[in-house]
């Protein structure tokens, strides 16, 4: 009999926390939804995103909410998979009930609830590249081109090197970017000599280097995430390699120890809240002072790039509700698909019906960390 | 002298069902059988003796294509397949391994029943040889429903008999049934391998307790380092000295 | 487990109509139609867990087979819920075939690759096996990342069409319950079936000891071949039913991580047991989702359940219900 208990024991929780958690709901927050990877792959940029989408949340309620309606976050762990992410998704829609979603990179998760998602008519702003089916999803994420486009452009306008070599990890994002190299480096002046693949484990990249180094190219154009960035940098130094290394952006605290390697030989693309205090004066620079306020109150030092656009998205929303006076799903997302000109933190945003990718000028800078400080490169 | 002598006053073996003629298997590149030549006939049980590490399991399990092997099986007078393990077991050659391997988390009824394997779906086959099999040893009717792990260890030898004896076997052979047995359960066994080997069923018995083989065997072969080194007529072995001075020779 | 013999004599098969009815392995299958049960009650967030849970139950019986009746290992299953999975996906995406054309054409991808590692795999006897199986499952997944103008790689395929026959689909979450829950039980009847055969009788027998199977005219090597073979083709019709169910797969779906939840529920459930694959993937589904409120603590508390089902039930949660009937029966 022990047995059955222990069965009927499983059955009873299931039950009690399921009809808990419908119970929980039926007041009147407006509620947000993230599915993101705290755990796996994808945990330090979706942890940023998560904290940056909870300090506007907070932030906005301080300030009575929106149209006087306060908001709350659902924050759920996919652990960086399609499959855990469809359950978590799953679980906001139907048991929390969410009215909006703003979730996380992990672009495989993202596209296996798409079709769910938009069957529930729940407008989904997220960090990841856009699913296919798209019409219920926006990305606050910048077009592939544009880091690639900001490094060629600093190497036009700043250096002699006229040939490079690609080298990028297997995901969507880089795979897009590596594309976008290969197809504008001529409108440059520039030749990509040389494209090599990696992984996000490998622990040595000197043959790739090698390679490109050989095919004659005087910079690496490194497309990725992670620890890699460091292989790579310790790989160039063992090869005393004349080339520099660019690599896209990334958190700053993976940059300082690739600095101390590379010393002036190393640049990365930054976005403006990366180096707010050395970026221009305008209307981007009061976007990011908002955000890092709150931001800097709570978390201090944080890379804010991420946690940046987490603030975007919530703003996004808190605009598109505005405008259109209401908290119904598809009016959101109409009115989210009308928002031209909106001052993000990470750039300005023109949404339309065709276009759920918002960012169009390019917001990015090439920088550099020279004793210990983040600079914009010249 | 060498005592090998006395194997020219042996009875001619009349046909042999089983003959093994120059037969060598090794481990690696240790041999552990060397050119061994060794028959068994209508009606006969033959012993195998030796010391442990004799080469006595090698013999039998080289025989069935469980090791690889090469000289010359002949059944019945043809040639015996040993590339595939069990291609022995299905002409009716058939082994009653070391430390029983009966399948312990089943019943005495399902161990019989996989004895029978190679009938195939035959179930009134299968019944005539569960009837006979149950004579053979009433013991087991009795408790065909107990999983055969939970039996004691002549029980569970007389398992692995009755699971061979519904292999329907020509040859029998078996690699130490008195294993790990008390005197009297271990002669209960014997007894009954007598008994088949009188109903005209050749086997083969290797043991290492000689004495008791000796009973039984119409003809015992000594096995030493992989080597036959005496072939025996138990009727003239008069003394456990004299055994002695074969494995010592 | 007590079992009806195929073959007894008249007074023994007296004795085992009067045996009693297996009650505690009958309050497992109980149990685990009320959970399903009440996912197709209830809908929503429960039915997607459950469906997942069924969706594993598939795989694990497949690995059920191979494990538990014949006791060899495998680490590399998800190589062929991949291929079934990716089959499914292609040839429903890009070439517009029927889902169950897909899922057959999977089938017999699998079959192939199957055959193609257990041939020569498993005449050997040891770990040669379950390090090829290792191995495969690890090539797959990169062969699903880096074939990408077939699988298009990270990204994923999206907008595979639904489970369905002809103009019959299945949509919505009850539809789809439904029809998981029949596949799994006609994969369950199969197993009881196949385990009283002569084919599982001579898996038990392999899985006794190889050298006595042998002995008996069994062929050992063939024996765990179609086994192996049968653990593939069932985990590739779980990876096919995944992708439908979802609408989508990317390569993480067959990743380590499927492995190693697969084998929680094998253990869990009880190796070597009928009811064991299905109470095993529900139960390690839907503890997780139990502790879910302890957000950070859940991977702590799940494993610590985990635990205690092994500690208070080794044989899983269906051999601890069998070992009891039988008990009962003695």
């Amino acid at each position: 009999m022990f047995k059955t208990a222990f069965g009927r024991q499983f059955f009873a929780s299931v039950v009690s926390v399921v009809a808990l958690s419908s119970a929980a709901q039926a007041d009147d927050v407006f509620k947000v939804g993230i599915s993101a990877g705290l755990t796996g792959y994808a945990a330090t940029v979706d942890r940023a995103w998560s904290d940056g989408v909870q300090t506007a949340v907070d932030t906005l309620n301080a300030k009575g909410g929106i149209m006087g309606r306060k908001l709350e976050v659902v924050v759920e762990d996919n652990r960086s998979n399609p499959q855990e992410a469809v359950t978590v998704y799953r679980k906001m829609v139907s048991s929390d009930e969410v009215n909006l979603f703003a979730s996380g990179c992990v672009s495989a998760g993202n596209a296996a609830a798409a079709p769910m998602v938009a069957k529930a008519e729940i407008p989904m702003i997220l960090c990841s590249i856009l699913p296919k089916d798209a019409a219920w999803a926006f990305t606050t994420l910048p077009p592939a081109g544009f880091e690639i486009e900001k490094r060629f452009e600093y190497l036009r306008d700043k250096t002699d090197i006229r040939k490079v070599g690609v080298l990028h990890d297997p995901t969507p994002y880089a795979l897009l970017q590596k594309d976008v190299a290969q197809k504008v480096a001529a409108t440059y002046g520039i030749e990509v000599v040389s494209v090599e693949a990696y992984k996000q484990d490998d622990a040595d990249l000197s043959v790739q280097l090698s390679k490109m180094q050989a095919a004659g190219a005087g910079a690496v154009m490194k497309i990725g995430l992670g620890g890699t960035t460091l292989t790579a940098a310790k790989n160039l130094k063992q090869l005393g390699s004349p080339m520099l290394l660019l690599t896209s952006l990334e958190d700053l605290a993976v940059f300082k120890p690739v600095a101390e390697v590379l010393g002036d030989k190393f640049f990365f693309v930054a976005s403006p809240s990366q180096v707010y205090e050395v970026y221009p004066d305008g209307g981007l620079k009061t976007a990011i002072g908002e955000f890092l306020e709150p931001w800097r109150a709570k978390f201090g030092d944080r890379d804010p790039n991420w946690a940046s656009r987490g603030w975007d998205s919530i703003m996004l929303a808190a605009k598109a509700i505005e405008a259109g006076q209401s908290f119904e799903g598809s009016a959101i997302r109409d009115n989210l698909e009308k928002i031209t000109g909106f001052q993000g933190t990470t750039g300005s945003y023109d949404m339309s019906a065709e276009k759920h990718q918002g960012i169009s000028t390019n917001p990015f800078v090439v920088a550099q960390i020279i004793e210990g400080k983040v600079r914009i490169a010249q | 002298m060498n005592p090998a002598a006395t194997s020219s006053s042996l009875p001619e073996v009349a046909q042999p069902v089983l003959d093994v003629r120059s037969l060598s298997a090794s481990y690696g590149h240790v041999e552990a059988l060397r050119s061994v030549d060794i028959s068994v006939g209508r009606g006969e049980l033959v012993a195998v003796l030796g010391p442990n590490g004799a080469g006595k399991s090698t013999l039998l399990r080289a025989i069935m294509g469980l090791i690889p092997n090469h000289g010359e099986v002949l059944f019945q007078g043809n040639a015996l397949t040993r590339r595939k393990p069990g291609a022995a077991a299905t002409k009716g050659v058939v082994l009653v391994p070391e430390g029983r391997g009966i399948f312990g988390p089943m019943t005495v009824l399902e161990n019989l029943e996989l004895g029978a394997y190679s009938v195939g779906r035959d179930k009134k086959e299968v019944e005539r040889r569960l009837t006979s099999v149950f004579g053979l040893f009433p013991r087991l009717k009795e408790r065909f429903k107990q999983t055969a792990g939970s039996m004691s260890g002549g029980e569970q030898q007389m398992v692995a008999v009755g699971r061979a004896m519904m292999a329907d076997p020509k040859v029998l052979l078996l690699d130490e049934p008195s294993l790990g047995l008390a005197p009297r359960v271990t002669g209960e066994i014997l007894d009954t391998l007598g008994a088949l080997s009188q109903s005209g069923l050749p086997v083969i018995l290797v043991e290492q307790k000689a004495p008791l083989a000796l009973q039984l065997a119409c003809r015992a072969y000594l096995l030493s380092l992989g080597r036959i080194v005496a072939t025996i007529n138990p009727r003239e072995v008069k003394s456990h000295d004299e055994l002695a001075q074969y494995y010592f020779a | 487990m007590t079992s009806s013999p195929s073959t007894t004599l008249p007074e023994a098969r007296s004795a085992v109509q009067t045996t009693r009815l297996p009650l505690a392995t009958a309050a497992v299958w109980a149990v685990s139609a009320a959970i399903v049960g009440y996912a197709l009650i209830f809908g929503g967030y429960a039915a997607t867990i459950i469906s997942f849970a069924l969706i594993y139950a598939v795989f694990v019986s497949g690995l059920n087979v191979f494990m538990g009746l014949t006791a060899q290992v495998s680490f590399g299953q998800s190589a062929f819920a991949a291929i079934g999975g990716y089959s499914s996906a292609v040839l429903t995406t890009t070439y517009a075939w029927p889902p169950l054309a897909g899922m057959s054409a999977g089938l017999v991808f699998s079959l192939l690759a199957a055959w193609a590692i257990g041939f020569p795999t498993l005449r050997l006897k040891g770990h040669y096996l379950a390090m090829a199986t290792l191995a495969i499952g690890l090539i797959t997944y990169e062969i699903a990342v880096e074939w990408e103008s077939v699988t298009q790689g990270y990204l994923g395929i999206s907008g595979i069409p639904p489970l369905g026959i002809g103009p019959f689909e299945a949509v919505s979450d009850r539809q789809i319950l439904v029809v998981l829950s029949v596949v799994v039980l006609v994969i369950a009847f199969a197993v009881k079936r196949i385990q009283h055969s002569r084919l599982g009788r001579s898996f038990a027998a392999v899985a006794g000891s190889e050298e006595a199977a042998a002995t008996l005219g069994i062929n050992v090597a063939r024996t765990k071949l179609v086994s192996f073979l049968l653990a593939a083709g069932l985990a590739s019709i779980s990876g096919s039913l995944f992708v439908h169910v979802v609408g989508y797969v990317s390569p993480e779906v067959f990743g380590l991580h499927m492995v190693i939840l697969a084998f929680s529920m094998v253990y869990i459930g009880g190796l070597g047991t009928v009811a064991g694959p299905l109470i095993g993937a529900l139960i390690v589904s839907i503890l997780p989702e139990v502790f879910r409120g302890m957000k950070d603590s859940q991977d702590l508390a799940y494993g610590i359940a985990l635990i205690l089902i092994l500690i208070y039930a080794p044989k899983g949660i269906a051999g601890v219900a069998g070992a009891f009937d039988a008990r009962r029966a003695a």
